[in-house]
This record gives C-alpha cells, structure tokens and sequence, in this order.
C-alpha cells in the first residue's frame, strides 16, 4: 500500500499556514518519521492522514485512491496520541476491544485478539484495571494495543512518547521498533525528538515551517543534510556551522582560515559535525589554533567546547582522553573530506 | 485542623441544618395535626397525631393522580431538555461556528425576564395552538426554560472532556454521532446526572407556569395546592399532607445519587 501527499497544503480560520504544498509518498511496511520543530506541520500532516482535519487543498491518496474526503473510520488507519485519549470509563481489556466492537468483529475473535495484543505489549495483567488505575508506561501500552488490535493498514502515532519519562522512553522506544518488525504494519509517528526519529525510523521526513525539507533514510539524512537547517537538528551535539566568506580558495570566518580549494568566492556556510573534527597538538603546523572553554564528559563522550575569536565549535572524540582544560591552547584539523557546505542564503546543501 | 476548628465547623453546620430543615420538620408534624392544633396559637411540638389528612386529600379529594401528572411533566421535560441540550452543548463545546458565543448566550437571555412576564404570551401561543390544558403545554414550557440550562451546564461537561477521546472513537471506528451516543455521552454521565436532577426538581417544582396552562385533569401537584385553599380558610393539614409527598421523590431521587449531584456540579470546577 502506497500513501502520498499530493501538494497538500493546510491554512487554519487565523491564518496560520501549517501544511505549504506538501508532497510526500512512502510505502507499506515502513516506519516513517514525521520529524520537525514545533509548528513545523508535522502533527497537521498526520492528521490530516488520519481525517480528524481537512486539508485546504490538495489530496491524499492510498493506492492511487483518492481518499481526502473519507471519513476517519473509512481509512483503515488507527491513532495513538500523544495523552493516550484512553476511555476513562471502560476497563484496560474494554478500550483495547472497542475499536473491534465498533468495527463488528466476532466476539471470539474479539477475546482471542484482545488477549493476544495485550500479550505482546506485556500488559496481560492489567487488562482489567481502568485508565486512571495505569502508570503512563501502562497507559501508554493499553493505547498502543488499541490501536493496532485490529490490524490497521497504517497506524499514526503523535508524539506517543513525549509525556513518558526518560528510561520508559527509551524502552517504549526499543519496544515500537519490536512491534513493528512482528506486525508489518505501516507506522507514521510523528515527533520533535531527533533522537526518537533516528533511532525508528526507515524514513525520515523533515518539516520546517509547514515545508518539507527533506525526506530520507537516517543515514543519509546524517550524512547529507538537505539543508544547515537539517544539518543543525539532526545530531547531538549539533553540528557545527559557521558563516564566512570565500576568497582565493580559502574559508574565513574571523581568525579561522580553511582552505577549499575549488570554492568560488563569496559568502559560505561551513559544516563539519563535532566528532569530524580533530585535535591535534597546539604546535603542530597544519593545525588550527584555538582556546578551550568547556569540557564536557560524557561518558564515554568527550565534548571540547573551543572558540578561536568569534568563532565557536565543538569537538567530540569518542573514547579518546584529553588532559586539555578551560584556557588550555590546543590544536585542531578539519579533514576536507568531512566537510559541509551550505548556500549562505539559502541555506541549501552545496555539493 | 485543629480540635477548635472542627468544633467550629460542625456547630456552623448544624446551624444551617436547623435552619434548612425546621420548616420542613414543620411541615411533616403540620400533616399530622388536626386542624386545631395546626392553628395553635402557641406553635405546639406535641400533640395527638391523626392520620386523617392524607387519605382524604389524596383518595376523597382525588389528589392522586396528580402524582403522576407531576411525574409525567417533570420527567418528560427532563428528557426533552437533555435529548435537545446535550447535542447542543456537545457542538458549542467542540465547534466554532459564526456568532457562536451570542447564539449562547441568547439561550441565557431566555432566562433573564421575569417568568411571569412571559405567561401570558405563552398562554396565547398554546391556546392558538390548542394545546392549553394538556400536560404537553407544561411540558414544553418547562423545557423551554431548562433547555438553557441544559445547554450551560454541559457545554461545561463536554468541554472538559479531551478532544482526543472524540478522536480516538473517529479512529476506532464511529461517525461522529456514534463518538458522540456511544462515547462522549457515557463519560458525561455524571454532569448528565447532576443536569438531569436540576432540570427535574426544577420542573416539579414549577408552579406559575403549570398553574396558567392547566387546570382540570392535567393539574400538577403544585397546582394542587391552591386548591385547600377555601373560603373557609386554608386546609393546613391537607396543604402540608401534599407538600410532604410533593417533596418525597425530590428527597429519595437525589439521596439516591448524590454522590453523582456532587461530583457532577463540582465536576470541572477543581482540575485535577
């Protein structure tokens, strides 16, 4: 099954542009990421998938099919959200039967499916407590079962794990990916979370200001951000960025020089990402003279926060140890090969 | 709190039973007492009870079915008030539509004249339409009245109902009139309660409006009541035998849910 976004554009009663001609097509059997800031449209477009809202124009088709006007229930999807939306009147075990009640599915079916969905996700035992009776990892759980008890063709997920605390997160996280694997099923989530996004994703679509910035694998997306925007929200630490200018084959950026042969002159941004960046010994003669002002460990992270004028970066040597602290001079190098370069601009990826 | 407090709180709170319930406690011993002792000049506490009035106002002077003419209004208005309300507050929690919050507040409006203001045109409105002296005529009027309730009270239910659970029932595979039968209604069942014993104390209770649209067979209770009053002076112990029925399914009803009344009309006051 083949969903796409054909130019769909969403404009709330204020005004506000939260979808701008979006155009995005995956397949059956993925794990698409709706990944962005917030405001950036990736909720809309979720919804919108799902039917709770009505593009303002173009469509979305499944198969070829044009199913912009369908109603919810029509669409073969199901939803997770990001407070769970549980039925606080109804038992664990009745939520997660409703949508195959509702769907008038054979009452032995519904038991078997009901039991067997709990048994995946680890809740068998609370099936009969109620909304408020579940932690949030429960609830959580209970929401998701619900969701793909019935076997939907596509299940969306907004911002499932943002009120989970961090560890739960984390294992939710791992069990998604589980789920999804055993199911087959199509899974759109949406987040902010960069993390979250690379971790499940087989795709990642990025969104930024209702547009899409790009759409990719996550390593690809790592590797060869569309755009500064992508390269600065994908990682962490960020990737470093610095704007300078070009001249006879050289970046400078105030007292930073690197040398880019072939470049035309004019404004450039540079990208390298922290653990690109090597550090060397202050006397060595290639190197790039620069000042220590923070250290971080980070087991078993080592992030060097270092400045050379006005211009600040990060380096990150994964496993190496340093003895360089705070005022410390040391050297750096910028292999060519880890490079980035972005239109000043625009901020579009430069080959 | 403290031991003074406590004391405080309760000697506060029997006050105000003591003044909430002695004319109801007057009224009980009123039915009881014969015609002399009712109009004692000194109030008497104690006396030789008789049991003469309730069967010769309910059974000689056909007061019965009364009864259920008030049941039949009052539970009949309840119903019609929610059936028509609830949808609607259910649309003004969830929608935003043109001139919404005056169409609201217009439902408010109707409550704002004088009832008695409004009897005579409504007298004219249900003769034209030959209803007058049916317990059709009182029943529309009292939903008239407790629909703007309906519709204030619940807007505030709904609204305190997420918005994802609308969207969850869309995805699990109702339309929106089942999320709203099958899932919205069963999770506002405690304001639909407390909304419900309003309107319906409200309505048994009414007296302008039933007393000047009926007044043979369709009589309420209510109107009933007048009835003792003769040229011979007032009947007290009849007055206080059908008052004291008139009050006992009010009294039962909400003992009966008031854990509901409570929850219900605090219900979105204190977010949890």
């Amino acid at each position: 099954m083949a969903v796409a976004f054909r130019g769909v554009s969403k404009v709330f009663v204020d005004g506000t542009v939260a979808l701008d001609t979006l155009d995005l097509g995956f397949e059956t059997g993925e794990f698409v990421v709706l990944l962005g800031p917030s405001g950036s449209g990736k909720t809309t477009a979720c919804r919108i998938l799902a039917g709770l809202e009505t593009p303002s124009a173009g469509v979305i088709e499944v198969d070829g099919r044009d199913i912009t006007g369908l109603p919810p229930r029509e669409r073969g999807m199901s939803m997770v959200f990001q407070n769970y939306a549980l039925y606080a009147h109804r038992t664990a075990y009745q939520n997660i039967a409703y949508p195959l009640r509702v769907r008038g599915a054979p009452k032995a079916d519904i038991d078997r499916m009901v039991r067997a969905m709990a048994e995946m996700l680890r809740i068998g035992d609370l099936l009969d407590r109620r909304p408020r009776q579940l932690s949030g990892g429960e609830a959580q759980r209970v929401a998701v079962a619900r969701a793909l008890v019935w076997r939907p063709d596509i299940c969306l997920m907004d911002e499932p794990l943002s009120n989970l605390d961090a560890l739960l997160r984390l294992n939710t996280r791992t069990e998604l990916k589980r789920l999804h694997r055993e199911l087959n099923t199509t899974f759109v989530f949406v987040t902010h979370d960069q993390e979250e996004a690379m971790s499940l994703g087989t795709r990642i679509a990025v969104l930024r200001d209702g547009r899409l910035v790009q759409f990719d694998t996550p390593g690809r997306i790592y590797r060869e951000p569309a755009t500064r925007f992508v390269a600065e929200f994908i990682g962490r630490p960020a990737m470093n960025t610095i704007d300078g200018v070009v001249a006879d084959g050289v970046f400078h950026a105030g007292a930073l020089a690197v040398p880019v042969p072939g470049r035309p002159p004019g404004p450039l941004v540079l990208g390298i990402r922290p653990e690109d960046v090597v550090v060397t010994g202050a006397d060595e003669a290639a190197a790039i003279a620069v000042t220590v002002d923070v250290v971080e460990r980070i087991e078993p992270d080592l992030l060097l926060f270092v400045r050379t004028g006005e211009v600040a970066l990060v380096a990150r040597s994964l496993g190496k140890t340093t003895d360089a602290g705070p005022g410390d001079a040391i050297g750096l190098a910028l292999p060519p090969p880890a490079l980035h370069f972005f239109d000043a601009a625009t901020g579009v990826r430069l080959p | 709190m403290s031991r003074a407090w406590r004391a405080a709180m309760l000697a506060a709170l029997l006050a105000v039973l003591v003044v909430a319930l002695t004319p109801y406690v007057w009224i009980i011993l009123t039915s009881f007492k014969s015609r002399l002792d009712a109009l004692a000049d000194h109030p008497v506490w104690l006396f030789t009870p008789t049991f003469a009035h309730y069967p010769k106002v309910f059974i000689d002077k056909q007061y019965l079915p009364l009864v259920w003419n008030s049941a039949l209004v009052a539970s009949s208005s309840t119903v019609l008030s929610l059936v028509v309300g609830a949808p609607a507050a259910y649309v003004f929690a969830r929608n935003d539509f043109a001139g919404k919050e005056d169409l609201f507040f217009f439902f408010l409006t109707t409550r704002m004249a004088p009832p008695i203001s409004v009897v005579v045109p409504m007298f004219l409105l249900f003769t034209a339409v030959g209803l007058t002296d049916r317990p059709a005529a009182v029943i529309i009027a009292h939903t008239s009245f407790n629909l703007s309730l309906v519709v204030w009270m619940m807007r505030g239910f709904f609204a305190d109902i997420p918005r994802e659970i609308d969207e969850a029932a869309l995805m699990d595979g109702h339309g929106r009139l089942g999320a709203f039968a099958r899932v919205l209604l069963p999770l506002a069942a405690p304001g639909l309660a407390a909304t419900a014993i309003l309107c319906f104390i409200l309505s048994w209770n009414e007296f302008l409006y039933a007393f000047i649209l009926v007044a043979f067979e369709s009589r309420t209770l209510t109107v009933g009541i007048p009835g003792l009053v003769t040229p011979h002076g007032t009947l007290w112990g009849q007055v206080a035998a059908v008052a004291v029925v008139a009050t006992l399914p009010i009294v039962i009803f909400t003992m009966a849910v008031q854990r509901h009344l409570v929850r219900g009309l605090t219900f979105g006051a204190v977010k949890g």
